[in-house]
């Protein structure tokens, strides 16, 4: 019954997906059209400098929310694009307005692709302070240099029908619609992912394949040819482009304002250029100097700084438990009992759940997918690997144990690529891994977990399996791969699943990803005993299942003897023993160093 | 040429100074303070009210001045400390740009925004090589920038205190909990960071352009020294304020560079990150 409902509800919830934005961009456009008739004159002007504020924040929100990276000269690239606009104009270029305007998006793009080149590997503050020594520094060359045609009064004509403020206005709307619309879909999309990725954690992103700094500097270039285009419309709008649009100040209360409205929401981006609009606007017209507007912003942006919240999420929050607390809610709460559901389900779900007491690795056993060959690490005077050896053969299931400390997940890390300084070889296929990064090494089908929470909350448990996997899967394949392991459903938020069951969520997007070999570091740590016993089942049909081999790093000595046949045993940075199950677990040596340290269960 | 590259020493020096002041700060309380500057300016424009409106002498003014911009530092530290302890150095530092943005606004709106009205606290040239003259506002801020450096580099590494900072900036929880007393300590750095700057601030900003804007952004090239010694290392950061400044007075001098210098800093800050952040590194420990 439900396998037959699936794909259609599947189809159907794809569609909607798709149709819905464009449904609100229409309405919104409708929206814009009835006010271009209906404000004040003043009114249209004033919504047209909402219109390039909100192209603004939705870019910054990009980069600051998604991609959480501190970002000061947004009017800088605005800047860009209005010297592009006011340049093409003095030239008298082919084209007219809306395709000066779309080359000074264009422009700021490759100028925010150079800016943000050095700061590729930059944590936040690196790039903070090279964004405010640009905004700087192009504030000052501009008032010495001035905007092309502006000494001699060259104004920017508006395109044919969109001469006078409303209709200008409308063609205002319509670019922010577009832009809200383009944005919607690459937040979706691969980038999207990659953005909330990044923003969370890098060795995250890496592990799954994701290049970190092409995440930032695509994060960046989106916002800068946003903020392009928004300098282009400043030039429509007023007809000039004067440096003091696009002073450093102005950069950081938008920066200020973005964080505190929380502008990678859509509806948020265009609620703060109302704020930014309206709050000088009100106090002009209570008399109060206008500079109080920037005070209050540092003020809130203080605040919502200091409480890590903004204006969308506590709105979104607020939202969404008066929905959870009705009886009937359409989507969040037929989402949510499912996942309780979810483990339960999984027995039936799961077909090829053969009850072989002992794990029955795939046949062909020759080859070793992953050969570790004299692997040493030290950090300073503790060395914590030692002439490591390790294999692991095709479609088997390796287990690595050792007490606290003996170097486990070190292993991982130099396996993993992310501490390149360790001396000896990894062969993934026969093939060195020296020199590979992280991110090439995932791609090569090398993957792994992480004992930490590396699952960007920010993501639905579907958007996270598909960046993880990094290829085209089908709802059903996604849908079978999570249910075997017992995650939640697709749509649910990750910031809405348990840890335990998160990491569950990491493997099955690994194994999605359908690598060589597949690292699990300490996969079973905050699941319950129970969901421990189902995953060692799940564990031990994999490999079969999926065609991969695993190495497992585990401190429960039941699940490794429950999922692994061959087993390495790890003690302050060597390898104790190695070989059958059986074997290594009755070494006399092994029950010192293990048992004696840790409680058995 | 040369005398535009000693010209520029008196800049360099205040770079330097505040080179030294964010790199203290960024370790000993994990800040990148963007109102660096701007807290100087802020207690400098008190400094020059006090002198123009309320009629004190110079002195005492810069004395209050030099109070208040340690007072709003410190205050800064407060809110830091209680709400994000344990954040990581680009969150904390993200609450400095809101500052920033509060202090320049704010100082608009009880200063105006035209450039304030100096009496110079020092002037006139200290002395003359074959031609070329020095300032004593030169000589004074590299002498207060070394001494910065020196002081700052005594108390770390040879007092008590200093041992205590070190603990505090490397293990702020496992400090707490061996008794030192984490939040005191932490907002006196932050003081005695924004009162040394708003003292140089205020002997300097006679000589610069001395606008809100063009003051608080002073941090942009304190950043350029600071990372040339990546915000670790004392000496370099007085270094790389000197030559940043020497630089830029000598590029002044060529009228050719007149729109280039503006980008001295930036290009600066960009070829050094380029550099030290050639090798991959990552975020968290593991």
């Amino acid at each position: 019954m439900r396998l037959v409902d699936r794909p259609w509800t599947a189809h159907q919830v794809r569609l909607t997906r798709l149709a819905r934005p464009f449904m609100v961009a229409a309405v919104a456009i409708a929206a814009g059209l009835g006010l271009s008739a209906a404000l004040p004159g003043y009114y249209v002007y004033l919504a047209i400098s909402v219109i390039v504020a909100a192209v603004a924040l939705l870019g910054l929100g990009i980069v600051s929310g998604s991609a959480g990276m501190i970002a000061l000269c947004q009017l800088t690239f605005a800047a860009v694009g209005a010297w592009v606009v006011t340049g093409l104009n003095v030239a008298g270029a082919p084209g007219g307005f809306v395709l000066w305007l779309a080359a000074g998006g264009l422009v700021a793009g490759v100028v925010g692709l150079l800016v943000g080149l050095p700061a590729l590997r930059l944590r936040g503050v690196n790039l903070a302070v090279v964004t405010l020594g640009l905004a700087a520094a192009v504030d000052v060359a501009l008032v010495q240099v001035q905007f092309p045609g502006t000494t001699e009064g060259r104004f920017v004509d508006r395109p044919g029908p969109f001469g006078d403020d409303r209709s200008y206005f409308i063609l205002c709307v319509l670019v922010l619609a577009a832009c809200c619309l383009a944005v919607h879909f690459v937040q979706q999309g691969r980038w999207g992912s990659g953005w909330k990725s990044v923003a969370f954690s890098e060795r995250g992103t890496a592990a799954a394949g994701g290049s970190v700094s092409s995440s930032k500097l695509t994060a960046f270039a989106t916002s800068a040819t946003l903020g392009g285009i928004s300098g282009g419309l400043v030039v429509g709008q007023v007809g000039l482009a004067l440096p003091a649009s696009f002073t450093p100040i102005q950069s950081l209360a938008l920066y200020v304002l973005a964080i505190m409205a929380g502008a990678y929401l859509i509806d948020m981006a265009i609620f703060g250029a109302v704020l930014w609009v309206a709050v000088p606007e009100l106090l002009k017209r209570w008399g109060v100097p206008q500079d109080w507007g920037f005070v209050v912003f540092g003020v809130l942006g203080v605040q919502a700084l200091t409480s890590g919240t903004n204006l969308g999420m506590i709105i979104r929050t607020a939202l969404w438990r008066r929905s959870a607390s009705k009886p009937v809610a359409p989507t969040v709460s037929d989402a949510a009992p499912s996942v309780s559901d979810a483990a339960p389900s999984v027995s039936d779900a799961a077909p090829t759940s053969d009850p072989a007491p002992h794990p029955s690795p795939a046949p062909a056993r020759g080859s070793m997918v992953l050969e570790v060959d004299d692997l040493s690490m030290s950090f300073g005077h503790v060395q914590a690997l030692r002439g490591v050896q390790l294999a692991v053969p095709e479609g088997a299931v390796v287990g690595l144990i050792g007490p606290n400390g003996a170097g486990k997940s070190t292993l991982v890390d130099v396996i993993s690529g992310f501490l390149p300084r360790a001396t000896g070889t990894v062969r993934l296929d026969g093939v060195s891994m020296a020199g590979r990064s992280p991110t090439r090494r995932a791609r090569l089908g090398l993957r792994r977990t992480f004992q930490q929470d590396r699952v960007p909350p920010g993501l639905t448990v579907g958007a996270y399996v598909r960046y993880v996997a990094r290829r085209r899967l089908a709802a059903e394949d996604i849908a079978e791969v999570l249910d075997f392991f017992g995650c939640p459903p697709e749509r649910t938020r990750l910031a809405d699943v348990d840890a335990g069951r998160r990491r569950l969520v990491e493997v099955a997007g690994h194994v999605l990803a359908q690598p060589r070999i597949l690292l699990l570091d300490e996969p079973a740590a905050g699941l319950s005993h129970d969901e421990h016993l189902a995953l060692a089942q799940r564990l031990r049909q994999a490999p079969a299942r999926f065609g991969l081999s695993m190495l497992l790093i585990e401190h429960d000595l039941d699940l490794v003897r429950s999922v692994c046949d061959t087993i390495t045993v790890l003690d302050f940075g060597e390898v104790l023993a190695s070989g059958p199950q059986a074997d290594v677990l009755a070494d006399p040596a092994v029950l010192k160093a293990y048992m004696g340290e840790t409680e058995m269960l | 040429m040369l005398q535009g590259a000693l010209a520029g020493l008196a800049a360099g020096g205040l770079y330097a100074v505040l080179g030294v002041c964010l790199t203290l700060m960024s370790r000993l309380v994990r800040v990148v303070n963007f109102a660096q500057a701007a807290t100087g300016m802020f207690g400098t424009y008190v400094a020059v009210w006090l002198v123009s409106d309320a009629g004190l002498p110079i002195w005492p003014a810069v004395a209050v001045g030099v109070v208040i911009g340690g007072s709003i530092s410190a205050l800064i530290g407060i809110i830091i400390g209680t709400w994000l302890p344990e954040a990581d150095t680009g969150s904390r530092s993200a609450v400095t740009v809101a500052v920033l943005l509060f202090l320049i606004s704010l100082s608009f709106i009880l200063f105006g925004n035209r450039p304030q009205p100096f009496r110079p606290v020092l002037s006139g040239p200290a002395f003359q090589v074959s031609g070329v003259v020095i300032s004593q506002v030169a000589i004074f801020t590299v002498v207060v920038a070394v001494l910065v450096a020196l002081s700052a580099h005594v108390v770390l590494t040879k007092t008590s205190v200093g041992i205590r900072l070190r603990a505090l900036s490397e293990r702020p929880t496992t400090a707490e909990l061996v008794g030192i007393p984490a939040r005191t300590l932490s907002v006196a750095v932050w003081a005695t960071t924004g009162a040394v700057g708003t003292l140089v601030v205020a002997i300097v900003a006679p000589t610069q352009s001395n606008d809100a804007t063009a003051l608080s952004m002073l941090v942009v090239p304190a950043a350029a020294a600071a990372l040339l010694g990546g915000f670790r290392r004392l000496d370099l950061a007085v270094v790389g304020g000197l030559v940043l400044g020497v630089l830029q007075g000598a590029a002044a001098q060529l009228s050719q560079l007149s729109v280039a210098r503006h980008f001295l800093p930036f290009l600066f800050i960009v070829g050094l990150l380029v550099w030290s952040q050639r090798k991959e590194v990552w975020d968290a420990a593991r």
